[in-house]
């Protein structure tokens, strides 16, 4: 709880609590602005902090967040990069369960699918699934949209986006030696995967 | 042993008819004493906590005279499979009873209806927007019913919202009230409850004063209604600030 101690100084406040008003703050995390009465409320338990903006900046509202408490667990959101794991490789489509979203972990699973055109960016009519991801592959892909009632549409089509880590047939983690390929440290054998490029 | 048998009834029925006159007679009386000594416009006395189960994402447990509540949130997580993709979250709600909730097994009120009315009473203070396309589960358990469980379990609901950290336009406070003859009385338990002549439940955002459910049933004359509204919306404030302060404790006290 050393959270508290530092945020003590931030008042505690609980969802529909008055915050201010819109002409001189601006609604940010954990706040919202209720239209018909022209306030800012807090939607959240928590502290209220204040961010000054840039002396410079055009609106010179401060910006009040709700923060410190619980929020609840992380949910995708179109244009995160989500952490995955690969549950299901087809012809024209992956499916993989969603671990992280940015740098959280969620509390509850949610499926997401990688299709054919989304894997890469260059000749995206000759990818072949099977050669791009394996049941177990641990990926990063970026979330493209809510997708449809049963997943989430993710994208590897970016240089630092595709497999993470990978087990090879033997069992040991492989080690990347291109963009499409990973070797085996245990075997030496080269199995082929759509790779991610990592801190570069 | 044949003989025997045929000279005790078979069930066991306690004849109503007499009770129901000796109460009625009570009822009539402008001067009704309250089976809890309460006065006809004081509430029971509440006893509010959050974080009572530690495998859902939020809770609370509310215990309003005997009437004993829990409520658990779960989420917001995938939806099911067979529901139709939507840009805003979804609220699923279902109330249950314990077997020995009532004092006779199996007595408890149709918890179906419960389930859709929590939902409505719910529905309109969370910020949907705030996890399009996710589900937000609410269970509530009834442990102990000891009359106005609705009530009870919507603002207890409301509390276990918040401490899931589900995005809200506001808590939510709900009260009841009943109509006994010429009396008002607040908060009724289970036995002015079944005397009733009408009942009367404002769900409420206090803070932003918009109701977002009102429920009437039974005879009420206009005056009664409008005496019944004032008083449930008052007392719903009150135990807004009630379900505030136990949030903020659960936040300077932690219970971990």
């Amino acid at each position: 709880m050393k959270e508290n101690e530092e945020e003590k100084s931030g008042q505690l406040v609980t969802p529909g609590e008055v915050l201010g008003k819109p002409a001189e703050l601006k609604a940010g995390k954990g706040a919202y602005v209720s239209p018909h009465n022209n306030t800012v409320y807090a939607s959240l338990t928590g502290f209220r902090t204040l961010t000054y903006p840039p002396p410079d900046s055009p609106d010179p509202r401060p910006t009040v967040d709700v923060t410190g408490h619980k929020a609840h667990g992380a949910v995708p959101e179109i244009g995160a990069i989500v952490i995955a794991r690969v549950t299901k490789v087809m012809a024209r489509m992956a499916s993989a369960d969603i671990m992280c979203v940015g740098p959280k972990s969620v509390r509850e699973k949610f499926t997401g699918i990688i299709r054919q055109q989304d894997v890469r960016a260059t000749e995206i009519d000759k990818v072949d699934m099977h050669s791009s991801f394996h049941p177990g592959d641990i990926v990063r892909a970026l979330v493209l949209s809510l997708g449809d009632a049963r997943a989430y549409h993710l994208s590897t089509a970016k240089d630092e986006l595709g497999v993470v880590s990978a087990e090879s047939a033997a069992g040991a983690t492989m080690v990347p030696i291109s963009w499409t390929e990973m070797q085996c440290p245990l075997t030496g054998q080269i199995e082929q995967r759509k790779v991610a490029k990592i801190g570069a | 042993m044949a003989g025997k048998i045929s000279n005790t009834p078979a069930t066991y029925m306690p004849s109503p008819t007499s009770q129901n006159k000796k109460m009625s007679s009570i009822f009539t009386g402008s001067d009704w004493v309250r089976p809890d000594g309460r006065g006809p416009h004081q509430c029971r006395p509440s006893f509010l906590r959050t974080g009572a189960v530690n495998y859902a994402s939020g809770s609370a447990y509310a215990e309003f005279g005997n009437t004993k509540v829990i409520v658990s949130v779960f989420g917001p997580r995938e939806s099911k499979k067979a529901m139709m993709y939507s840009d805003m979250g979804r609220l699923n709600c279902n109330v249950s009873y314990t077997s020995f909730a009532t004092p006779i097994r199996g007595q408890a009120s149709e918890s179906k209806d419960l389930s859709s009315m929590l939902h409505k009473a719910l529905e309109g203070a969370i910020i949907l927007e705030s996890f399009p396309k996710t589900t937000v589960d609410v269970f509530a358990l009834v442990l102990e019913s000891g009359g106005s469980e609705l009530p009870v379990i919507i603002s207890c609901a409301s509390l276990a919202l918040a401490d899931a950290g589900i995005m809200l336009y506001d808590m939510v406070a709900s009260v009841s009230m009943s109509c006994l003859g010429k009396n008002l009385v607040i908060d009724p338990v289970s036995e002015e409850e079944s005397y009733q002549d009408g009942g009367l439940m404002i769900t409420c955002m206090p803070s932003r004063n918009e109701v977002t459910q009102m429920t009437v049933t039974g005879e009420w004359s206009t005056p009664k209604i409008h005496e019944a509204m004032q008083l449930c919306l008052d007392a719903c404030s009150k135990l807004g600030k009630i379900m505030r302060s136990c949030l903020k404790e659960a936040v300077t006290l932690p219970q971990e």
